[in-house]
């Protein structure tokens, strides 16, 4: 298991499409994800459950992988955070 | 993908469900809204929801969400007057409309079979809001 804490600098947090690009990309490794968010988890593959954790701008949130795939997979998600969703 | 109509009473939820849920859609995805009847008033309409069957469809099925009562028949009774070749790959979804809807989008867009999104969408009765 691989573990990282990323913030959220987009201003939209991880809603509606930041949250469907983040499980796009998390669908696409075998490793299972989960976030850490305020005492509360979700599975990083389930879109409901990552609006249910309600994250905004700011949130300083734990990643966690596990699977044969876990290094690539946390990458790849960082990357998406830290490239803003693309968002300008 | 898989396909993704929405059907409501209400012409509005329909067409904002979809709204909503395309947001969240890759390019390319099928979400189509059949709400409330031809003539504006408010019910649902299996003639129209067969139209948005087909025209959802691109060859790997279709899921249907539905909202109260009489729109499960509506949509059964559209799933029975499509052709053969189509109807085998329908899918009326057991699930909350707009939870549902936004899930099953989610996995459709990423190519999931119909089998993934129908769970997809169903998954969405288990989701506890506080």
């Amino acid at each position: 298991m691989t573990k990282i804490e990323v913030v959220l600098i987009n201003s939209a947090g991880l809603h509606a499409r930041p949250a469907a690009q983040f499980v796009q990309k998390a669908a696409g490794f075998s490793s299972k994800v989960t976030i850490y968010f305020g005492g509360k988890t979700a599975d990083a593959k389930s879109i409901l459950a990552i609006m249910g954790l309600g994250l905004g701008q700011g949130s300083k949130i734990e990643l966690t992988a596990d699977g044969p795939d876990e290094g690539e997979c946390l990458v790849a998600l960082k990357a998406l955070v830290d490239g803003n969703f693309g968002e300008s | 993908m898989v396909g993704i109509v929405v059907v409501s009473h209400s012409a509005k939820i329909a067409e904002g469900i979809c709204e909503l849920a395309a947001q969240m859609a890759a390019p390319g995805q099928k979400l189509i809204a059949a709400g409330g009847m031809n003539d504006g008033d408010t019910g649902t309409d299996a003639f129209k929801i067969q139209a948005a069957i087909e025209a959802a469809n691109t060859g790997d099925g279709v899921l249907v969400m539905v909202d109260l009562g009489s729109a499960v028949l509506s949509a059964e009774l559209a799933v029975d007057m499509l052709d053969d070749e189509i109807k085998g790959r329908v899918t009326i979804a057991d699930a909350p409309i707009l939870e549902g809807t936004v899930a099953a989008t989610v996995d459709a867009s990423i190519g999931q079979s119909l089998v993934s999104v129908v769970a997809a969408a169903e998954g969405a009765r288990e989701l506890r809001k506080r």
